[in-house]
């Protein structure tokens, strides 16, 4: 199993009263709450977890987008990948992800991506994402054409990739006469690509789709919901598609904390883990979905259940039993990992080791543990350990 | 067609005495099929509605109807209407609007538009209006005035949202009581979808519109809710001044709704100004 580290570089110093008078730590909490002179120590510290996470053997490092929050001070992970590039020697650097059809111009992120993929000999890999529904309002972009041009741009950005320019592309919503871009990437035809998601059977079907077979990452989710859109991943290529998945093509993605015993990694994780999910991921639903960004389906299903991470109040202990993170002493989350792994199958697991106001020492902490105690007994984890998934024959 | 036949018994068994004046219908325009409700009598009258959609049988365009032959079309996507493909933004929509008129064809139509249908009847009425024979605005979205805060409809909740488009409680109740019949949030959904489509980004307006308004050669009245936080009354006098021999009137106690809050107020100013522009 391949294991990375992810980062959010949450603005952790950030005036947590806010929430008696903002409804959300996006598109409405005015930048005045940000100190530039504490952005700058928490870049660097953030960075710094990063390189050491790279340095202890992980597998690769990880950043991604968000715009206008406090949740994750990442509007550009292109620049926060840029800066391990070179800090970095063999680990994977993973963009999860980019929000390529955010943009008017998804060819400057293409070209981004292929110098990120030639300063690092072929480290990169590009995760694309429509980005949460609160981008929607920070960026202006219409939610109702989302999942169209997040097609389209994608389309655009493998052909820019992949096919001698210069040529010319004609959409829907993106024309250009001159598609020529310079580097090329450094990975042949492309840098691998990722599809994350909270869940979402669109983005399972697409990614699963023969010509793309992409990584799908699930993130912030209960086991169940972890179960099900991973084995249905599974389910669709062998059903939908007729070819079995590797288990190199699922992944999953979740908060991470070890200490030295179970109750002492509670008690250390709560206050932080809870500012994570009570306060900077908490979203009113009409900015979590603004119209038109889910399929009717999908919304008549989110407004059905309203069991959105984002939407109930956390404990510490609330989040531990869903599943929704992983903490306790090495050898239960050791366990916990390899019991998930015995009947999910996975290889990637992403790691999110600093979370909400988590400080430094502990953080580094969680990374050192973690490298020493849980990640080698992960990264002997292969299809051998995996209890396999029983298809119920359609035939 | 069955889930109209539902709502409106709805409707009926709460208001058993009302006989309702529209009647739901369908029609086919470019291949994309078209719910509208039409019904009433006397002189043409197109109702475009906004982006909130026609919520059962609104008491505006039911009084409408004992002065004028009223049609009101779902746009494109909201309501019992289909999605057109030809019918990305609002430009789409007034040429998909003026392929309706020919379908239906219809002369000497009165049109009287409500926020985005208002919008909607200025980009027709600056590419065609030899079809039409007076305008109406009703709290108009499609203008861009710089340094007048709008109110953002799509960043609010539902409750919120009724709120924000009502200045009092009795119309805001009403739209409440029909948006909890069944099957009424899928419509709801698809209307807030459709509305994103077209006003998303920019909100609610065409910036060069106004470069065009001197194009509008209809006689034009402008009827604004007062208390409008969604589109301002700045606005309606930023039309007057745009529109050659426009007329405003600015109705108190009212928001963004005024078909729906004010409806006697609402058929009384658009028929006494179609009666004065007879003259």
């Amino acid at each position: 199993m391949k294991i990375l580290m992810f980062h959010l570089m949450p603005y952790a110093h950030l005036d947590m009263s806010f929430s008696q008078k903002y409804r959300a730590a996006w598109v409405v909490l005015p930048n005045t709450y940000f100190d530039p002179k504490k952005g700058h120590e928490l870049y660097n510290r953030y960075l710094d977890e990063l390189e050491l996470a790279a340095e202890l053997g992980f597998d690769g490092v990880s950043v991604n987008e968000h715009h206008q929050n406090a949740y994750g001070l990442m509007p550009s992970p292109v620049v926060t990948a840029a800066a391990l590039s070179r800090r970095t020697k063999s680990a994977r650097i993973a963009i999860l992800g980019n929000a390529f059809c955010l943009r008017e111009h998804p060819l400057t992120l293409a070209e981004e991506h292929a110098m990120i993929d030639c300063i690092t000999g072929g480290r990169l890999i590009s995760g694309m994402v429509r980005g949460i529904g609160a981008e929607y309002f920070s960026l202006g972009t219409n939610p109702a054409y989302s999942h169209a041009r997040f097609q389209e741009a994608h389309d655009l950005v493998v052909e820019a990739w992949t096919k001698p320019g210069p040529f010319s592309f004609e959409g829907k919503y993106y024309h250009f006469d001159y598609v020529n871009v310079w580097p090329r990437p450094y990975q042949q035809p492309h840098p691998p690509i990722w599809a994350p998601s909270t869940g979402s059977i669109e983005t399972i079907e697409w990614a699963a789709h023969p010509s793309r077979k992409y990584v799908y990452l699930q993130a912030y989710s209960p086991t169940q919901s972890v179960a099900r859109y991973l084995n249905y991943y599974r389910e669709c290529a062998q059903r939908m598609y007729g070819y079995t998945a590797s288990s190199d093509r699922i992944g999953w993605s979740t908060p991470v904390y070890v200490s030295d015993t179970d109750q002492k990694a509670r008690d250390e994780a709560k206050p932080h883990i809870e500012i994570l999910f009570n306060k900077l991921l908490r979203l009113p639903f009409e900015m979590l979905f603004p119209p038109g960004y889910l399929s009717a389906k999908s919304l008549k299903n989110m407004r059905t259940h309203k069991r959105s991470v984002s939407g109930q109040e956390h404990t510490v202990d609330t989040l531990i039993e869903q599943g929704i993170i992983v903490c306790g002493s090495p050898d239960t989350v050791r366990k916990q990992f390899i019991d998930t792994h015995r009947l999910l199958g996975f290889q990637n697991l992403l790691c999110l080791m600093q979370f909400g106001t988590l400080p430094r020492e502990l953080t580094e902490r969680n990374i050192r543990l973690f490298a020493r105690e849980v990640m080698p007994a992960l990264q002997a984890l292969t299809d051998k350990e995996y209890g396999g998934m029983e298809i119920r024959a359609a035939e | 067609m069955r889930l109209t036949e539902r709502v409106r018994g709805d409707n009926k068994s709460r208001k058993p005495q009302r006989e309702m004046m529209l009647q739901q219908t369908e029609i086919e325009v470019g291949g994309c099929k078209i719910g509208m409700r039409r019904g009433g009598q006397g002189e043409r009258l197109l109702f475009l509605h906004g982006a909130q959609g026609l919520n059962g049988h609104e008491p505006g365009l039911e009084a409408l109807a004992a002065h004028f032959d009223v049609i009101a079309p779902d746009h494109p996507g909201f309501g019992q209407s289909e999605l057109a493909a030809t019918v990305d933004d609002v430009g789409d929509l007034a040429l998909f609007y003026l392929d309706l008129l020919d379908v239906l064809n219809l002369d000497e139509v009165h049109v009287v538009g409500q926020c985005l249908g208002g919008w909607l009847a200025l980009e027709i009425a600056i590419r065609n209006a030899s079809r039409l024979k007076t305008l109406v605005l009703v709290n108009s979205a499609g203008l861009r005035l710089n340094g007048v805060p709008r109110a953002d409809m799509f960043a609010c909740s539902e409750d919120d949202l009724l709120k924000l488009l009502f200045a009092g409680t009795g119309g805001s109740a009403w739209l409440k009581a029909w948006r909890e019949t069944p099957d009424v949030e899928d419509i709801y959904d698809r209307n807030r979808a459709a509305a994103a489509r077209y006003s998303w980004s920019p909100r609610l307006c065409n910036p060069k519109l106004d470069r065009w308004l001197h194009r509008v050669a209809v006689p034009t009245h402008i009827v604004w809710g007062r208390e409008d936080r969604v589109i301002p009354p700045a606005y309606a006098e930023a039309l007057k001044d745009r529109i050659p021999g426009a007329t405003v009137t600015l109705v108190p106690d009212c928001a963004h709704m005024l078909h729906l809050e004010q409806p006697q107020a609402f058929v009384g100013e658009i028929a006494k100004f179609i009666r004065s522009a007879a003259r």
